[in-house]
């Protein structure tokens, strides 16, 4: 709906009114026009975009933060004012087009090139532009990304088939760092495997016209290789010496020189605890506020379960054990990880390109032929 | 990993380039052929020394030297020199070649202040070979662009200060030119539409208004302006030279704003 209106706010005056057309087609209308997409594009990126409102307050104060949130400043290149403008640049471009074809429709010899070069430039923007038109009306981008593990299916919105995950991992080089990352899928219609595919960075998924983009891999929310614990163990005589002990995920692990067994049971990425309901769950898939849920038994029977922080301070309920815990350290789960995808559908694409390729062309003609050098002296 | 030999090569480079520097700079004074020839040698050696310490690196760490900012500054000095010395031989650019080291110098300087660190792995959306062409083209455009900022520069200093031995204020304006004819479409091609084909197949989108895509906008469109405002009767030397001069500047703020904006760019 604003597209159309800004369509029309643009070409009714350039119809009816000459003056307005000419200034359109006329240099000075160009400068000033790409004077004032710098300035908003300057703004955009000064200002930052896409921030809470609070954070506008917080970087601003008050007064101006609200100012920069209500006037669309924060969103601006989705805002009325840069969107109208981008519309005047096209009104510009097609005006002045008209212009550069009657003089190319006048040049004889060597300067048709250059002037074909200029002509073909101009237009090839109004492409682009509608390229960009074209992905903002009739395009689309799942609002948020979307995390699947190894054996999730998910219906793709929007894209009439379903996706199933067969695997999501990640490799590393010798250096211990990302390798790479990759998540295998299978792609079902109608009840039917139709195709599997490798999705990795710059290799993604297209299928009716939907992406599936691989963004990033973390490792898994709910469960991790090994633990390792800060432990001191307490005796009849006194406390024993801290130290670290590697406990393997969901097996029961002896304490070395005591009677003590510990089991990891559960593992959550960022831990949360609903007091109603007395139960402990995620609150994001990062690995902020990481817990395990341990079973500590001695001679043989279960003493407790006990969550245990990487943070000390929340260690409060240490009585009636026969050691105190805290997470030191773990081994995160990257064969079981989330694998986080990117949907959009960017049907305005091909046009873009056809566009940027058209205006490659005429800039070497523009710039590169013989007859589009500079012509001097000037003041 | 640090690096090892490729560090010796860079730092006999960046001082070439200042001796370079200083050696234009008694030239301006003198206007003596023989300084002149002494400051060539010494810019050549310090591309050699530049050439080197890419070569090594990239041998080392089996990709090309542009993944992240101390690599990028180092080739981009490279390129800077490598322009300047395509005209080197242009008579009445005397003084605006010898002066080929003082920008080059400045991102050299500027590069040894990143991590200098080689890693043999690519972080996986690094993993393209779009990145030897949309880097590269754009760092070969911004070097175009350095050319026409010493150029404008030299431009606007005659006219404030009246030198009379500064190059010929319309030889200086139409190398500014020359170089943007060159920069602008390099960087058309190389920045926005290869840029733009990568981060279609990466991030599913050719456009998202990154603060580093922007900033390249913002550029684009200054050189924009420049090619339009010098076709106007308006358009007098020093406003065009003063535009070239704005381009060039937001072009380091774009290269370094990366690593303070942050976005999908700031890898390095």
């Amino acid at each position: 709906m604003t597209l159309w209106l800004l369509v029309v706010a643009v070409i009714v005056p350039t119809v009816f009114l000459k003056k307005f057309r000419r200034w359109l087609s006329s240099m000075t209308g160009a400068v000033w026009i790409l004077v004032g997409l710098t300035v908003m594009s300057l703004l955009g990126v000064m200002i930052g975009q896409n921030l809470s409102p609070d954070a506008y307050t917080h970087r601003y104060g008050q007064v101006v933060g609200s100012f920069v949130y209500r006037s669309g400043l924060s969103d601006i290149f989705t805002s009325w004012y840069f969107l109208l403008l981008v519309a005047v640049l096209a009104a510009s471009l097609v005006a002045c087009s008209f212009g550069r074809l009657r003089k190319l429709a006048a040049a004889r010899g060597a300067g048709r090139a250059s002037r074909a070069g200029s002509l073909l430039l101009h237009l090839s923007m109004v492409v682009i532009l509608a390229g960009g038109a074209v992905t903002a009306v009739f395009g689309f981008r799942y609002p948020a990304p979307v995390y699947l593990s190894a054996g999730d299916e998910m219906e793709v919105p929007e894209g009439g088939f379903t996706i199933r995950v067969d695997a999501a991992s990640t490799e590393f080089s010798d250096e211990g760092v990302i390798a790479d990352y990759f998540s295998d899928v299978v792609v079902i219609e109608d009840g039917e495997e139709i195709l599997s595919h490798r999705i990795e960075v710059n290799s993604p998924l297209v299928h009716n016209g939907v992406g599936l983009y691989q963004h990033e891999m973390l490792p898994s929310a709910t469960s991790v290789l090994e633990v390792v614990f800060g432990i001191v163990v307490l005796t009849e005589d006194g406390e024993l010496p801290l130290a670290t002990i590697a406990v393997p995920f969901n097996e029961e692990f002896e304490l070395p020189g005591t009677d003590i067994t510990l089991k990891v049971l559960e593992f959550l990425a960022d831990f949360t605890y609903d007091i109603e309901s007395r139960t402990a769950s995620l609150i994001s898939l990062s690995h902020r506020n990481p817990a395990v849920l341990v079973r500590i038994s001695e001679a043989g029977s279960v003493i407790g379960d006990r969550w245990i922080f990487a943070d000390v301070q929340t260690h409060r309920d240490d009585t009636g054990l026969p050691c105190r815990l805290f997470l030191f350290d773990y081994l995160p789960d990257y064969e079981r990880g989330l694998t986080r995808f990117e949907l959009s559908r960017q049907p305005g694409t091909p046009l873009l390109f056809i566009g940027f390729a058209a205006m490659s062309l005429g800039l070497c003609l523009t710039f590169w032929t013989r007859t589009g050098r500079p012509s001097t002296p000037r003041r | 990993m640090q690096g090892g030999t490729d560090m010796l090569f860079f730092w006999v480079a960046l001082w070439c380039y200042l001796a370079a520097t200083v050696g234009a700079s008694v030239y301006a004074g003198t206007r003596k052929d023989g300084v002149r020839t002494i400051v060539f040698f010494v810019t050549l050696l310090g591309f050699a020394s530049n050439t080197g310490a890419l070569v090594m690196r990239s041998v080392l760490s089996g990709h090309p030297p542009v993944t992240n900012l101390f690599e990028y500054l180092s080739f981009f000095a490279w390129a800077i020199v490598l322009g300047f010395l395509i005209i080197w031989r242009k008579k009445g650019l005397e003084l605006l070649t010898a002066f080929a080291s003082t920008v080059a110098f400045a991102m050299m300087a500027m590069a040894s202040l990143f991590p200098t660190d080689v890693s043999r792995q690519l972080i996986p959306a690094l993993q393209s070979y779009w990145l030897w062409i949309h880097v590269s083209m754009a760092i070969m455009a911004e070097a175009a662009f350095a050319v026409a900022f010493v150029a404008s520069l030299m431009c606007i200093m005659g006219d404030r200060r009246g030198h009379t031995r500064l190059p010929n204020r319309n030889l200086l304006d139409s190398i500014a030119y020359r170089a943007i004819g060159i920069g602008f479409p390099l960087f058309t091609v190389g920045a926005l539409f290869a840029g733009a084909v990568w981060a279609q197949r990466a991030w599913g989108t050719p456009w998202s208004w990154d603060p580093k895509e922007t900033s390249s906008l913002i550029v684009w469109l200054v050189y924009a302006i420049y090619l339009h405002v010098r076709r106007t009767r308006k358009g007098s030397i020093a406003l065009t030279s003063g535009l070239s001069v704005l381009g060039f500047t937001l072009t380091i703020l774009t290269i370094l704003g990366s690593k303070f904006l942050g976005g999908l760019h700031s890898y390095g």
